[in-house]
């Protein structure tokens, strides 16, 4: 059989390292324009966002009371925002925030 | 080599992707009518084939012949044009440009507002708001144009229009009439020409 020596041998998913949780090198937050922002009052927990967010942005707190949002990876689509039971998300111009800030030197 | 005037501009893969080129094409046809050697590129660096991404196109003016061989990204831009503010935040937009450079942004906040974000506002001689979106509307979705095929809506039909308008402006890199005998919606380029709040650095 084939065999590649172990010196050649590339990491599966190639020029990325694979990520264990969230991949740092690959922060997605500058391609939004708007952000989605809950109402916790509104919301109801139906997990609609975590269901729909194409992205993985939306998850429960640890006590599993409260809706987490993911800053660095929403890319702003917005499906959360019209997939949302309650109306709690509506989006707001990322401008609108000091926070946030990636400002990536290259993008890649 | 003759100097070479260098346009950048940031947009959004997709949504906004004939916009940003709209509004090199507009400025280097308008140079051209100038009797200016131009080139408008973009390349796919960048990856633009993804919605929402920033991308970004290119152009470059001068009197003389412009020689730079493999060379396909503007290193060192006189001017950035920004589609969409909100990149302000997630690029290092001013990345090489010349010191006393002019960033163009489609806001309709203030010059002051839009600097919050710039924290290396330094290298910058002027910074230009103009209010495109509200000028021309919503940018224009639209593929037509895109790798070779025929433009049906048009060059500047959108709002690219007052941003070159704005850049005119800011820069005087072409002037209005130029850019008016090659841009689809002549009212929008000059309105960005008029309403474009430019402030010295
Ligand atoms: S806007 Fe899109 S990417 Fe961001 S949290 Fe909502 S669904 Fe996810
Ligand atoms: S979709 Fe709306 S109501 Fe449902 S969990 Fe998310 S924010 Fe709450």
């Amino acid at each position: 059989m084939f065999k590649i020596p172990k010196e050649r041998e590339v990491p599966f998913g190639g020029i990325v390292p694979a990520p264990v949780g969230e991949n740092r090198m690959m922060v997605t937050s500058n391609w939004r324009t708007y952000r989605p922002v809950i109402d916790h009052e509104k919301c109801n927990m139906c997990l609609n966002c975590f269901l729909y967010c194409p992205d993985a942005c939306w998850h429960e707190d640890e006590a599993g009371e409260k809706m987490v949002w993911n800053a660095d990876y929403c890319k702003g689509c917005l499906i959360c925002v019209s997939e949302c039971t309650t109306e709690a998300l509506s989006p707001a111009h990322e401008l609108d925030f000091e926070a946030g800030v990636v400002r990536l030197e290259k993008l890649f | 080599m003759a100097e070479v005037y260098e346009v950048t501009v940031w947009t959004r893969g997709v949504s906004m992707d004939k916009e940003g080129r709209d509004v090199v094409s507009a400025l280097a046809k308008a140079a051209d009518r100038e009797g200016k050697f131009v080139q408008a590129f973009d390349n796919y660096e960048d990856l633009p084939d993804r919605v929402g991404v920033p991308v970004r196109k290119y152009a470059r003016i001068s009197d003389e012949e412009i020689v730079m061989r493999y060379n396909y990204e503007n290193e060192n831009p006189d001017v950035v044009v920004i589609v969409d503010a909100a990149l302000v935040k997630g690029v290092n937009v001013l990345r090489g440009m010349k010191r006393g450079g002019v960033l163009v942004v489609n806001t309709n906040r203030s010059p002051e507002e839009t600097l919050k974000f710039i924290p290396n506002k330094d290298t910058l001689g002027a910074i230009a708001c103009v209010d495109a979106d509200g000028i021309a509307g919503r940018a224009t979705v639209d593929f037509s144009g895109t790798e070779g095929g025929v433009d049906a809506s048009g060059l500047g039909a959108g709002i690219a229009a007052p941003l070159a308008g704005a850049v005119a402006k800011a820069t005087g890199v072409v002037n209005l009439e130029s850019l008016a005998a090659v841009v689809a919606n002549r009212e929008a380029l000059k309105r960005g020409y008029e309403e474009v709040v430019v402030k010295t650095i």
